[in-house]
């Protein structure tokens, strides 16, 4: 799909299918287009994003936080933020929705075979590199060593508990959790540290040889996250930074997500540091 | 020698003829006293003496605000209709016909715009040579020079000498050779200017004057109006809202024109801001301007029509940046 310019400027009808509430503020909806053809040939790269329509409140561009399904149904990890997403919020399953995308570059992984990755989540960034920790882990033989680190504000903030439960079980993969602020109430079945998400990646011990870090959260986890990748060793041209922007069109026109002379929409929302370490404001 | 000359008596003819393949439109003065471009109904309705448009002719390819998209339960978003009517473009000056032309390359390259397709086609561009007053440059940036019309004319004490610029402009053309006669060739003179080699040194440097203290005395004066925005020929940042209808049912989806003054403009979800002091958006504005981004990466989008030097409360003039930036040519590095 999205070979026609008029189709690809259209949201096409999709319905939410099923609903899943992850914190107070944030649910997983998973949505399918209503044409079932166009449904199953919406094929996505890991880091990609859609141009999400609610009708009556507008769009929004959402990351795509799984990997392509035989039926074409896809997730998406929303906050209850502004205007569009809180309508979105109170909708139910059966709710009419738009799609446009998918729109951006998405993860490198076809460079990163036979590599050790690093994943670092700090909040609502656990979206995409859920999409992307998917995706190794369906292609596990491909990879080297896959460690998830991801840092949420407070226990209850930690998003897909089950999920981390399961991967906390798995003997292929590492996984880290960390709050910034620990209370009383734990996560169940979880071993959480306490402190942000550059405090503990000083304190694990992660081989940087032929390892890629790839970083996504709020804008204040990038420039401290990355000063320790480098203080650990990673290489500028190792470490991959996914971006938000607000992207109103997520086709390079309406220049909010301009980030030096690249657009987070089309020459993004992933980066290798190396492309964007010199930029004003690129973090 | 060709019979391309049109005297000034027979302009109302070549106006009735024109208005034969849609609606004119050109330079008028409002009832408030603004020089825009507007409905032509009667010859006497054109200012050809106006210098320039306050609000410049994007507003027919761009709507300041336009419903791109309309939702119904039962028909999913679809895009609305836009009028088929042709509009006849009259007395656009080169700047803003390069303006066109650079709107052109954002929204019908890579990524053609349904809506802004549409309304290209049905436009007709019809060119008038100027002179520059003390705001604008246009011939020194090589926009004086038109490159993108259907017809042009050139002005001379007795009239116009035309040229079509197209298919379509040569079959006008040949279509009211009652009204044309023969004429000398003009003598063709381009203005120099010291700031366009300048410009153009600069940004083929990339160059983005980060030691220059005129940018804090921007950002001090700047009241981010947005007039300078506003009122440029070549800028197109949009917003898009949408809005439901009291049916609870149907909604509309609108584009706006947006502003990259605008505290709001690099904000994202949660409320961070990636440019939240005028300065930073200044930066923004000048790497849109000077040096591009995505499809226009690499082109200058100034067309040196002069508007935003005008217009400006507080006299901000970023052409300062190259008139004391000493930037050298040949010295990129």
């Amino acid at each position: 799909m999205n070979s026609n310019p008029v189709i690809k400027s259209l949201p096409l009808p999709a319905k939410i299918t099923g609903l899943r509430q992850l914190s107070t503020d944030t649910s997983l909806f998973s949505v399918r287009l209503d044409d079932g053809e166009a449904a199953r040939q919406f094929i996505f790269e890991p880091g990609q994003f859609i141009q999400l329509s609610v009708p009556a409140g507008g769009e929004v561009p959402i990351s795509l936080a799984s990997t392509p399904t035989d039926n074409g149904t896809i997730e998406l990890c929303v906050r209850r933020s502004g205007h569009v997403t809180s309508l979105l919020h109170t909708q139910e399953v059966g709710a009419r929705l738009g799609i446009r995308g998918p729109y951006g570059n998405g993860f490198p992984v076809g460079e990163w075979k036979k590599k050790n990755v690093l994943l670092l989540a700090g909040g609502l960034g656990i979206a995409p590199l859920r999409s992307l920790l998917h995706h190794l882990l369906r292609h596990r033989v491909e990879f080297g060593d896959i460690a998830l680190m991801y840092g949420a504000r407070e226990p209850s903030a930690i998003l897909f508990k089950e999920e981390m439960v399961e991967l906390g079980n798995r003997t292929d993969m590492h996984l880290f959790l960390t709050v910034d602020f620990a209370s009383n109430e734990s996560p169940a079945g979880l071993i959480c540290n306490t402190g942000l998400l550059p405090t503990l990646l000083k304190e694990v011990n992660f081989a940087t040889e032929n390892t890629v870090a790839v970083v996504c959260g709020p804008p204040a986890l990038y420039r401290c996250v990355i000063v320790e990748l480098q203080g650990s060793g990673f290489s500028c041209d190792s470490i991959f930074l996914s971006l938000e922007r607000r992207m109103k069109c997520g086709v390079g026109l309406c220049c909010h997500c301009a980030v030096g002379d690249l657009f987070c929409c089309t020459d993004g929302p992933v980066f290798r540091y190396t492309d964007i370490k010199g930029i004003r404001e690129a973090l | 020698m060709a019979k391309d000359f049109l005297r000034h008596s027979s302009l109302p003819l070549f106006l009735k003829e024109l208005a034969a393949y849609g609606d004119v439109h050109g330079p008028v003065m409002t009832d408030d006293t603004v020089p825009a471009f507007g409905r032509i109904d009667s010859p006497a309705d054109l200012r050809l003496d106006n210098r320039r448009a306050l609000i410049p002719p994007k507003k027919y390819l761009l709507p300041p605000r336009e419903t791109v998209l309309t939702f119904s339960p039962d028909r999913g978003y679809r895009h609305p209709p836009v009028s088929e009517r042709k509009i006849i473009l009259f007395g656009l000056h080169p700047c803003d016909l390069a303006g066109i032309s650079y709107l052109d390359k954002v929204f019908t390259a890579t990524e053609p715009d349904p809506l802004y397709l549409k309304r290209r086609r049905n436009l007709i561009l019809v060119g008038l040579s100027c002179e520059p007053d003390d705001y604008c440059f246009c011939g020194d940036m090589g926009t004086g020079e038109p490159s993108q019309f259907d017809i042009f004319l050139h002005c001379t004490v007795e009239g116009y000498r035309l040229a079509g610029g197209s298919p379509q402009g040569e079959q006008i053309i040949s279509g009211i050779s009652m009204l044309l006669s023969e004429c000398e060739l003009l003598p063709h003179s381009r203005q120099a200017c010291l700031i366009e080699r300048k410009i153009l040194d600069a940004a083929a440097c990339n160059e983005t004057f980060p030691d220059s203290p005129l940018w804090d005395d921007f950002a001090a004066r700047c009241l981010s109006c947005g007039a300078c925005s506003l009122c440029c020929p070549t800028c197109y940042c949009f917003d898009i809202r949408e809005y439901g209808s009291l049916d609870g049912e149907t909604a509309k989806r609108l584009r706006e024109w947006d502003n990259c003054l605008f505290t709001e403009h690099g904000k994202v979800a949660g409320g961070f801001n990636f440019r939240n002091n005028r300065r930073a958006r200044f930066l923004y504005r000048y790497q849109h301007k000077y040096l591009g981004f995505g499809p226009v990466r690499g082109i200058v989008a100034c067309v040196g029509c002069g508007r935003c030097r005008e217009v400006c409360p507080v006299r901000i003039d970023l052409l300062d940046l190259f008139r004391e930036g000493g930037h050298e040519q040949q010295s990129c590095n």
